[in-house]
This record gives C-alpha cells, structure tokens and sequence, in this order.
C-alpha cells in the first residue's frame, strides 16, 4: 500500500501546486501561503514513502526491484531512493516544494511574495506532471522478482550519497530565485527592497550547490580510480554553468541592494541561473551524454523536459521584455569604484558561462552533425582559467574600492605588499617545481594574490583599532572574506596540483618494493575478502616515508549483483599532498604480477579545502543577512516572518 | 589494423622516458587522447589494455623526436578528430578558441564606452566607516 500511497500524496501535491499557483497569481493572501506549505509537506510525505519502500525492499516496486538489492547497506538503501532517474525527479519536486514552503512562512505577507508562491508553484505544477505522468517511481511490478537488481556500484559512496540532496538544494533551489524574479517582474517592482529579500534565497541556493559540486568532485577522486577530480566533463559542466551566473547573481545582487543599480541585469541573471540548471538537466537527463547520471534513458522524458526549459525561459524572458525598459538606472557612479569593478565581475563570470556552455554543447551539435570533434580540459585549461586568473586580480581590489568612486592610486599604493607577496610564492613555486612553468606560476600568483590582498582588506578595515576590531567586523564581512581567500587557496591548489600531479605504473610481486615519491612502497600481497554485497581484493602495502610506516589498503571490488568492479583507492596525506595508490589488475601473461598505480598529488588538500571555504563563506553571508533583519523587525519596522529560518527549512545545511 | 597491430603489443611494464622533459610532454599529450573504450577517459587515466598501447605508442613518438602537433595528428588521422580532447586550431577550430575572447574584449568595451562616456567628474567616494556596513 504505501506506494500507492506515495502515489496519492504525490497527486495531493499537485492538486495544492495547482491551486497554490492559481491563488499566488490571483488574489493573493493566506489561501496560497497555506496551499504553498501544504504542497511542501505532500510531496516530503510521498518521497517519504519512497523512501520506506526502498528501506523495507519492497520489489514489488518497479523502482526498488531495479535499484536496490537485499544485501545492500542500510544507509545506500536509503540514498538509492534519488541514485536513480524517477527517485531522484521526485526530490527534484521535494526540494522545489520544500523551497516554496520556506518561502510561504518566511517572507514578508505582500504581493511579491503571493505571486513568488504562484510562480513556485507552476513550477512545481510541471514538475510533479513531469514527474507523475513520464517518470513515476511509484510503479509496481505485476510479478516482482525474488531480489532487486541492484544500483551502479560505483554509487555507493558516502560523498556520492549526499551529492545529489546538495546538489538539488543549490540547483532546485535557484527556482525559487527565479520565481522572486518572476514575480518582481509581474509586479513591475524590481529594487533594492527586491534584491534585499532575494539575496537570502540565492546565498542558500549557491553555497549548497558549492558543496554540491565539491562533493562530486571529492568521489570523482577517491573512487573512479584515476585521481582527477574535475575533468570538464560535459555532466561537470552542466552544473558548474548555473553555479558560475549564480556566483554573479550574488555579486550583482549586491549592487542592486546598496546602490539600487544594474537592475535589469540582476534580475536576468536571477532568470538566467535557473534556466541553465533546466538546461544542464536536460543535458544530463535526455540522453544526449552517455555518463553515470544517465541512468536508463528514454527520449520522451528529454523532449518534457526541453519543452519544460523553452516554456520557463521563454515566459520568463517575455515578462523581462515587458518589464526591463522600465526599471530604474540606479545611483551614479564611476567606473572606478567598487560599482565598476562589480561590473568586471559579471563580465568575467558570464562570459565564463557563455565559454563553458559552447564548449559543453558544441560537440553535441558536430555529432549530429556527423562532425568528429571533442571539446575538453586542454581547451578549457587554455580559455576559462586564464579568464578566471585575471578575474582574481580584480578581486581583492573590489573589496578594497569605495561605492560610486574609487582614487585608483591610492588604492593600488594599499596592496603592494601582497603584491610583493605574490611574486615570491610565484617564484617558489617555480623554484620547486626545477623549470620554468609559466602556467604554475600564473596560478600561483594570483592564487597568493587574492589571499594576500584579503587579508591586506581586513587589515585597513581593523585600521588602528587593534586585533580586537577583527572579530567586531559585520558577519558579511567575513563571509566575503573567507568564500574569498578559498578561491585563492583553490587557485593554488588547482594549479599545483593540475600542473605538477604525477603518476607511475609498477608491476609488482609479492614482496616486492618500490620507491616512488620519496616513499618506499613495499608488497605484502593481495587478500581476498567479503563485503556486504561485494567480493574484495585487498592489498597490503607497508609504505615508509622519513622513518614513518603505514600501511594501505587499495581495494578492487567486485559487485556480484551488478557483474561491475570498483577501485577503492588508499590515500595518506603528507605536508604537501597526497600519496594515492591504486590496485590495478593482475597481468594476464605474468601470472603473480599486479599493477600497482601511484601517484602524488600536490596540494589536493587545498582544493577541496579551498571549495569549501568558498561554500562556507556563502553560509555566512546568508546567516549575516538573516542576523542582520532579526533586529529591524524587532524596532516593528517590518511585519517579517521569524528570521533566521529559510536555510533551515528549505533542507540546507546551515 | 593499426588498432589491431597496438593491441598485439604485449602488455607489460610501462617505463617512463629516461629524460623527464621528454617524459613530462608525452605525459601531457596522454592527458590529450580520448581513450577510444572508455570515451569520457583521457588514455592517461583508463585501465584499458588499448590505453596501455596508446600510452606507449605516445612515449614511443615522443622519444623518437615527433612534435606534439605530429602525435596529435597521428592519433586525430587514425581515430578522428574525436579522440583529441583539444579542438583543432585550424579553420573553423580559430573562432572556438578565440571567441571567448573576442566577447570579453567587446562585451567588456562596449560597457566601458558607455561607463566612461557618461562619467561625472564631481562624484565623490562614498565614505567607508571600514567596519564594511556598506561593504558586504
């Protein structure tokens, strides 16, 4: 029963969603506030059932019998519940409802929020249609078989679980900016007050999709076995395209809120962000990318949902058309001032996205087109970082700059110690490195840079005022700050690690030994052994570095139910990086003899530490701007909701 | 049959090239190649046995004295152009390299023009408290 049940709630969803967004866009008021909620709440209930279904290995549940297997792991049984095409739709619909009913009890009671709710709810209308009527994972089996078929072994990962929750609250969650936007647009009133009340619902949106990303890119590493961890792939790309115009949203957010400017453009940008998550759904879901996120493909659900993105982007644009002549110029201001070099921002970040989108779509139109053409990271290393390099440069000068106008000289005269800086560790880097590598040095230097040049910031705001004053210094601040200084410790590590990675082949026997990297790596052999729904091959390596021994344990699983094997590689950190072993296979002519992959990886720390400080940064800029409202409201100034709440509620991690 | 004649090649150890600049290049060129079994993998990283081959057909044009651009092709004649994760530099290959550079220059001039063609002199600084209640 409780499929059918899930069924049924599902189908209640789209019954308040109908009326939710009839309501928001008509009278307004309780009615569609509740409805809002009331949708939340059904759609959690139904992928709750789901959810139960996969836990008690109910097969006869289309979904479950294709997914799930009884020797599976509690806690993948649970995320097998979204590691599928029809699972992972249906928190889709959650995390846009959920999103919808954060903003029914959070936001202000006005007409931006009525018609926000309304918009949020066409949205989810299509979606939960989309949802029911081509991919419904409540299906039930007329003869369901004896054990399920089992998921993508490569899937049951702790990181690679809860990479699609977060992924799905930053991607999903930038409907509901869409839908503010929308909505502002209908009420012809995009203005500061506009932006204020959106940039909450972006932050949350753009960080929790930062961790999204970040965590995809930590399980590429640690479990495809080769140890790259962003390889411009095209399902890479699909993410990383709203991600770079949402980093730019909230920057021209910014102006919008403080200087009333550049209006028109925040509020495409707002629509825009969305459309590409639409897109990069799409491109992931029709079909058209064979990777480990297709998932069983069928065309219908590819031409929905390009259906789905037209008529979104398509109604959003002609609203923006109507609308963008009318909005307001904004304050003056001069191209020297932190103004300005918000503009270079946007500049940099959207023709990154542009970049980044041909790129991804362009060999996809030559295969149609029977043209033999690919499009990957050599490009995309040749292109994007020198664009994103210079970008940097600007960075800690922006945050540096008065509003409305800047005296460049002055300002320049402030960093030239982390100039200084920069070259030094360019040179080092150099340095170690032995020759001359000019891409190292490019990254290195705006990498140190940008740290520098934060701090030199936050040195002129504490001015004379002591230690003391930093930690007086406004949340947003330090927000600002630290999502800041990890962009440049990303820029380090990125480069380093992109450029001085390095990887080698042994064949070994048991007892063998190896040096590699400054490690002694020796064989002790290979032992067979029983997981709870795979059979492993694990090795024990004594690697010994400066008097320190330790030992690895490289896996090669092999999953019976999916006839599928997986590396599960050993790593062990040292100052600088990472020593990463692989257990390759055993040498089809030398019998004894397995390959035994070993590579360094400078720095790797760096990168997925400086991501996280980037999504850390976003979290605290949302919590100033919620901590921030708490006390306007308490001077009864503003009739708003109870403050620091949305993040919460709308499933992302504070 | 060339794929034939690589895959005939026994799979064994793979040595670096002695001369770590030599090494460093084919070691480059081998993040290039498209892997032609699992087509989202660079040969660098696949564990296929092809891989292996292309890996050491790679060393072995490196060190016998062939420019990238010759590895590139010899791969690109054999395979298409779909086995090099570069796009060509030639031709049509030109306005994919250069267009994102060529929208930053006029996207970014066309906002300058109109940014410094309506400057006002007389704006002053919007004076900053430091504690950057303006400046989040």
């Amino acid at each position: 029963m409780i499929a059918e049940l899930g069924h049924l709630l599902a189908f209640l969803a789209l019954a308040t969603a109908v009326s939710q967004s009839y309501l928001g866009l008509t009278t307004g008021g309780e009615a569609p506030r509740r409805l809002a909620v009331a949708t939340g709440l059904f759609t959690i209930a139904a992928f709750v059932t789901l959810i139960i279904s996969f836990i008690r290995l109910d097969f006869s549940v289309a979904l479950v019998a294709h997914n799930s297997h009884s020797l599976k792991p509690l806690i993948y049984r649970i995320a097998g519940a979204w590691g599928n095409h029809e699972g992972s739709m249906l928190l889709w619909c959650v995390i846009m409802a959920a999103y919808g009913a954060a903003g029914a009890l959070f936001m202000k009671n006005d007409r931006l929020r009525d018609r926000a709710l309304g918009v949020q709810g066409l949205l989810t209308v299509a979606s939960l249609v989309y949802l029911l009527f081509v991919s419904s994972p409540f299906e039930r089996l007329a003869n369901p078989p004896l054990d399920g078929g089992g998921m993508n072994p490569l899937l049951q990962d702790p990181a690679v679980a809860a990479h699609p929750p977060f992924l799905y609250t930053g991607y999903v969650g930038m409907s509901f900016v869409f839908s503010i936007a929308a909505a502002g647009l209908i009420n012809g009133q995009i203005d500061r007050e506009w932006a204020r009340r959106v940039r909450p619902w972006a932050l949350t949106a753009w960080s929790a999709l930062s961790i999204g990303i970040t965590l995809g890119a930590i399980w590429a590493y640690y479990e495809l076995g080769w140890g790259g961890w962003w390889f411009w792939d095209p399902v890479e790309n699909a993410s990383f395209m709203p991600w770079l115009v949402g980093a730019a949203l909230i920057h021209s957010l910014v102006v919008t809120e403080k200087r009333g400017g550049m209006a028109a453009w925040t509020v495409f940008l707002a629509v825009l962000t969305f459309c590409l998550s639409l897109l990069g759904t799409f491109l992931v879901r029709s079909g058209v990318l064979t990777s480990v996120h297709a998932f069983a493909v069928n065309p219908a659900r590819g031409t929905v949902l390009l259906f789905g993105l037209a008529a979104a982007g398509g109604a959003a644009l002609a609203l923006y058309a109507w609308r963008a002549p009318k909005l307001m110029a904004g304050q003056e201001f001069d191209p020297v001032s932190r103004e300005g070099a918000l503009i270079l921002n946007n500049l940099f970040l959207s023709v990154g996205a542009a970049l980044v989108l041909v790129g991804t779509v362009t060999p996809m139109f030559a295969q149609a087109l029977n043209i033999s053409l690919s499009i990957g990271e050599p490009y995309f290393q040749l292109t994007f970082a020198p664009m994103m390099a210079f970008l940097f440069v600007v960075m800690p000068l922006a945050q540096a700059s008065p509003w409305r106008k800047a005296e460049l000289a002055p300002l320049l005269k402030q960093f030239w110690v982390a100039a200084v800086v920069a070259v030094i560790a360019a040179g080092l880097a150099m340095y170690l490195e032995g020759n001359f590598a000019p891409w190292l040095a490019l990254g290195v230097l705006v990498g140190a840079w940008v740290i520098a040049g934060v701090i030199t910031d936050m040195a002129r705001r504490v001015g004379s005022g002591g230690f003391g004053r930093l930690f007086k210094l406004p949340l947003a601040v330090w927000g600002m700050a630290i999502a800041h200084i990890g962009v440049g410790l990303f820029a380090i590590g990125a480069t380093v690690e992109t450029t001085a990675r390095s990887e080698q082949t042994f064949p070994m026997r048991v007892g063998e030994t190896v040096q590699a990297y400054n490690w002694t790596f020796k064989f002790d052999g290979v032992s067979d052994g029983e997981g709870p729904n795979y059979f492993t091959s694990t090795a024990d390596i004594v690697a010994t570095h400066d008097g320190i021994t330790e030992t690895l344990h490289p896996e090669k699983r092999f999953y019976p139910v999916a006839q599928q094997s997986t590396t599960e590689a050993s790593i062990t950190r040292t100052s600088v990086g990472h020593v990463y072993v692989v257990l390759g296979d055993t040498i089809r002519e030398q019998p004894g003899v397995w390959r035994l992959r070993i590579a360094h990886h400078p720095l790797m720390d760096w990168v997925f530490g400086g991501a996280g400080l980037v999504a850390l940064g976003g979290f605290i800029a949302l919590g100033a701007r919620l901590r921030r409202r708490a006390p306007v409201k308490n001077q009864a100034a503003e009739p708003e909701g109870p403050a620091p709440a949305p993040a919460g509620a709308a499933g992302a991690p504070a | 049959m060339i794929a034939a004649l690589l895959m005939a090649v026994v799979v064994g150890n793979e040595t670096p090239l002695a001369d770590p600049k030599l090494e460093a290049r084919a070691e480059a060129l081998m993040r290039e190649v498209r892997c032609v079994v699992c087509e989202n993998e660079p040969v660098s990283q696949s564990t296929a046995d092809i891989a292996v081959d292309m890996r050491r057909t790679i060393r072995n044009q490196v060190s016998q004295g062939k420019s990238d651009a010759e590895v590139r092709s010899f791969f690109a004649d054999r395979y298409g152009q779909f086995v090099l994760f570069r796009p060509p530099t030639e031709g049509w290959g030109i306005l994919l390299w250069a267009f994102p550079f060529l929208l930053l220059v006029g996207v970014g001039g066309a906002i300058a023009v109109r940014l410094f063609r309506s400057r006002h002199r007389d704006l002053k600084p919007l004076t900053d408290d430091g504690t950057g209640d303006l400046a989040d």
